[in-house]
């Protein structure tokens, strides 16, 4: 800590700044933790409904038992979480506030407009679809029975972590585009509509959705990928594609995000 | 179908509203309790109010923040209920918001929007044409006229999102009376506005006063808005009328007192206070005794002017 | 220089204030073609996520699963994704939004029935959403080969029966959203409303798949009414009885929605009107 300049603001710093504040504000609202633990019970139960369904007619689908499908279910159910809780409020707001003209307030700032417009929020209440998740996902490791080793945890954490990253690359660009689009209202409908896409491993999908899933919106990194190292699925291939695909995804969203700041600052003055 | 009587305007008799206001404690096991179970206290926002307003008159309604000024209006318009009294607008009681009334009132708010945010003002004229059901004749004529005596030209054309805000309001106040309302509430319909924009509307509800003998009344934070258009102000605080009369008598009565303000050569700023007849002693005290660059003498702002009014009446 | 104006005639009123009120909205629409297709990229992967596994389900048992094959799968999703996009109206989460910005109060000083005012715009959302639906349902129908040969009289009544359920989900939804008025956590009700409409309605699967003791409990609810009973429709296996007795069963829901409606709205309106927005 000692020898660094005080007006320095660096990029992690500043978001767990923002977070804390965030979460400090959250904190006030502390009911909101039971209706959205409520919500997320709901949701599961919904999944769990679709599962069931299935399984009334089958014993397994497209390679994928009963139990691996379960760990799938809640691996996407924290990612959810994950995503709604901190990625998805703050591009909404830059979304919101692109068509309001108010998102000169935080280009003003003296830090990386970039940074600063992604840690703005955070909906803490939305972690109970991870810890709901987290539950579910152990459930179905404990049916699975073969043990998971430390390995396969530290795996599953990491490439966990790339496929965030390669979401909130996404989500950018969506966010992006409301430099050049005027109305994006609809942006959440489409994310949460393709997100649902992640319930099922991409691998049951043709090879257009297939690839579609993986590369367009990243989704295979972030929920399906993981869930291969929890189920013993895993191969050095998967794991390559998803570094080096987020590693394109960071430089792109960067340049796309860019040049509509750009655009935006030539529109509105 | 009631047919309301030409000569009544708004009559309003011991109006009361209470609201009742939840008392937040803090905690989890009270923020918990509180879906189900809500302390409240009341606050009476309109507490025993009476008046009445003849057809054709304009009438300024003055007071602070939360004195009860944009409640009166809402219950007036029946966006409210009574707590209890009772009041009238053209013949009719307003809380059954019966459509016979509805398509002779309006009420404008200054910082809201009841157009289409996307789609130019055109359209959202066309949609009040449905609403109201204006013959498309009448509608083309008021439309028009609108248009020219607004100076709106082709604002209308563009998307409301793209309007500035004194135009934005324009169109508002356009959309608002084509419909061709008796009796106009206007909440602030000039804050946030520049100067010109101000006089336009102004000059604009002045207009159509004349023109269509509409009843006004009229909320305002500007006092030059109140001059230029009421003769009669009724001035509310705290829920109650503390002042109803003309306007030429409320401010001789209250604002005996103006401000001098005064900037030195040092760049210091000095306000000094005087009632009217000793206005020309205290700047010339003050020209003599100090440095003095710049000077202007004003009027106490209208929220100081109530302020006065109201602790003037309160004691004995 | 004043005179009354005149008034235009009623149901003549009533029919150009939709008119234009759907004019308006499909104006805003095409004005807005790039989010609206978003938004139906977004809403296709739901059906597509449910043919792909059911499908895949019935390739894996020799081809067809409780009589549904890939191809009658294939068009129960695709039509469901028309009756899907009709039968979006104005969510009950959106109350809290219409009443803290005042659009509320504005519209219960116009002399019309608000209620009006969404029936009227969201149909005209409709005719946009249709019209951008066929060119995706010819890519789908492309890519997953449906099976669909309805009868004139199955056409006839589907045209009906989508906008019946437009009705029967508008209404009841409305009603529900009035909530808001009294408290706006409902958050948590709506969820749970959506979910029993998910299971109960069609939407995850088709009635037939579902364990007979669901099937039967739908026939408690509007939900089978508003997704499975249009889709079916067009798509089969329906007979001319089940055909009628769907129309007679949205016209009974429509009448419940419409009383619903009459009678949280007075108590609504008394509550808005005695706390204020």
């Amino acid at each position: 800590m000692q020898g660094r300049d005080p007006h320095r603001t660096g990029a992690a710093r500043l978001a767990l700044t923002f977070l804390r504040v965030g979460v400090m504000n959250e904190v006030q609202y502390r009911v909101n933790f039971f209706i959205q633990l409520v919500q997320s019970l709901l949701t599961i139960a919904t999944g769990l409904t679709a599962l069931a369904l299935v399984f009334s007619q089958t014993d397994d689908l497209g390679g994928w038992t009963r139990p691996q499908l379960l760990a799938v279910m809640g691996v996407f159910t924290i990612v959810g979480g994950m995503i709604r809780s901190v990625i998805q409020p703050n591009m909404q707001r830059v979304v919101e506030d692109v068509r309001e003209g108010r998102l000169d307030f935080a280009l003003t700032k003296p830090a990386d407009a970039q940074v600063l417009v992604s840690v703005r929020d955070v909906r803490l209440w939305q972690l109970t679809d991870v810890g709901v998740g987290l539950i579910v996902l152990v459930i179905a490791l404990i049916q699975i029975g073969d043990g998971v080793g430390w390995q396969a945890i530290v795996a599953f954490v990491g490439i966990l972590a790339i496929g965030l990253v390669a979401i909130y690359c996404f989500w950018l660009m969506l966010a992006s585009a409301s430099f050049w689009l005027v109305r994006m209202n609809e942006v959440q409908e489409l994310f949460d509509g393709v997100y649902r896409a992640g319930q099922y491993p991409v691998g049951i999908y043709p090879g257009w959705l297939k690839y579609g899933l993986t590369f367009l919106v990243p989704l295979a990194f972030a929920v399906t990928v993981p869930s291969e190292a929890v189920t013993g699925r895993l191969t050095w291939q998967a794991v390559t594609v998803a570094g080096a695909t987020t590693v394109v995804l960071l430089a792109l969203s960067r340049w796309f995000w860019q040049r509509g700041l750009r655009r935006y600052g030539g529109a509105s003055s | 179908m009631q047919q309301p009587s030409a000569e009544s305007g708004v009559v309003v008799e011991d109006l009361c509203k209470t609201f009742k206001v939840p008392v937040r404690e803090a905690g989890l096991k009270a923020s918990l309790s509180s879906l189900f179970h809500r302390e409240t206290r009341d606050v009476a926002a309109v507490d025993g109010v009476s008046f009445s307003i003849q057809a054709g008159e304009v009438v300024g309604f003055l007071g602070p923040n939360g004195a009860g000024k944009t409640t009166t209006l809402k219950l007036l318009s029946g966006l409210l209920h009574p707590t209890s009294g009772r009041c009238s607008v053209l013949g009719f009681e307003p809380r059954a918001r019966p459509a016979a009334l509805l398509r002779q009132i309006t009420l404008v708010m200054g910082n809201r929007n009841q157009l289409q945010w996307d789609l130019p003002a055109m359209d959202s004229f066309e949609l009040n044409r449905a609403i109201y059901r204006i013959p498309r004749a009448d509608f083309v004529r008021l439309r028009d006229e609108m248009i020219e005596l607004l100076d709106l030209g082709d604002l209308v054309n563009k998307p409301v999102r793209n309007l500035s805000l004194g135009e934005r309001m324009k169109v508002e106040i356009a959309g608002s009376l084509l419909h061709q309302p008796k009796v106009l509430f206007l909440d602030e319909p000039t804050i946030g506005l520049d100067i010109t924009m101000q006089k336009r509307i102004r000059t604009f509800v002045a207009d159509y006063n004349q023109r269509y003998e509409a009843t006004v009344m009229l909320t305002s934070h500007y006092m030059a808005d109140v001059q230029a258009l009421c003769k009669r102000v009724i001035v509310i605080h705290h829920g109650r009328i503390l002042f109803d009369g003309e306007l030429a008598s409320l401010a001789d009565r209250f604002s005996l007192d103006k401000t001098i303000t005064a900037r030195l050569a040092d760049g210091e700023e000095v306000k000094v206070s005087a009632a009217r007849s000793e206005i020309a002693a205290a700047t010339s005290k003050l020209l003599g005794e100090r440095d003095v660059v710049d000077l202007t003498i004003e009027d106490p702002p209208i929220e100081d002017l109530i302020e006065r009014l109201f602790s003037s009446e309160q004691r004995p | 220089m004043t005179r009354p104006m005149a008034e235009e005639s009623k149901p003549h009123a009533m029919v150009s204030m939709y008119l234009t009120l759907m004019r308006t909205s499909i104006i805003t629409q095409f004005q807005y073609r790039a989010a609206t297709y978003f938004y139906m990229i977004g809403m296709i992967v739901e059906p597509v996520i449910y043919l792909v596994v059911w499908s895949t389900i019935a390739r894996s048992h020799g081809g067809s699963v409780q009589g549904f094959t890939p191809g009658t799968f294939a068009a129960y999703y695709i039509v469901w994704m028309l009756v899907r996009n009709v039968n979006i109206v104005f969510a009950p989460f959106f109350w809290e939004w219409r009443i803290k910005e005042g659009n509320f109060a504005s519209q219960l000083l116009k002399p019309v029935h608000p209620i009006h005012y969404d029936l009227g715009e969201f149909a005209g959302g409709k005719v946009v959403v249709i019209i951008l639906w066929l060119p995706i349902a010819l890519a789908l129908a492309l890519v997953f080969h449906p099976s669909l040969d309805p009868s004139v009289l199955q056409c006839v009544v589907f045209f009906f029966a989508i906008w019946g359920a437009y009705l029967i989900r508008s209404l009841v939804l409305w009603a529900l959203g009035l909530i808001t008025f009294w408290t706006t956590r409902a958050s948590a009700i709506y969820e749970a409303y959506f979910l029993s409409e998910l299971l109960l309605s069609g939407r995850l699967v088709p009635m037939q798949l579902m364990p007979k003791w669901a099937q039967q409990l739908s026939w408690a609810f509007p939900f089978r009414w508003t997704f499975a009973f249009p889709i079916t429709s067009l798509t089969g296996p329906i007979t001319q009885r089940e055909l009628l007795e769907g129309l007679a069963m949205q016209s009974l829901w429509i009448g419940v929605g419409t009383l619903l409606v009459a009678m949280v709205w007075r108590r609504a309106v008394a509550r808005f009107s005695s706390v204020g927005g």
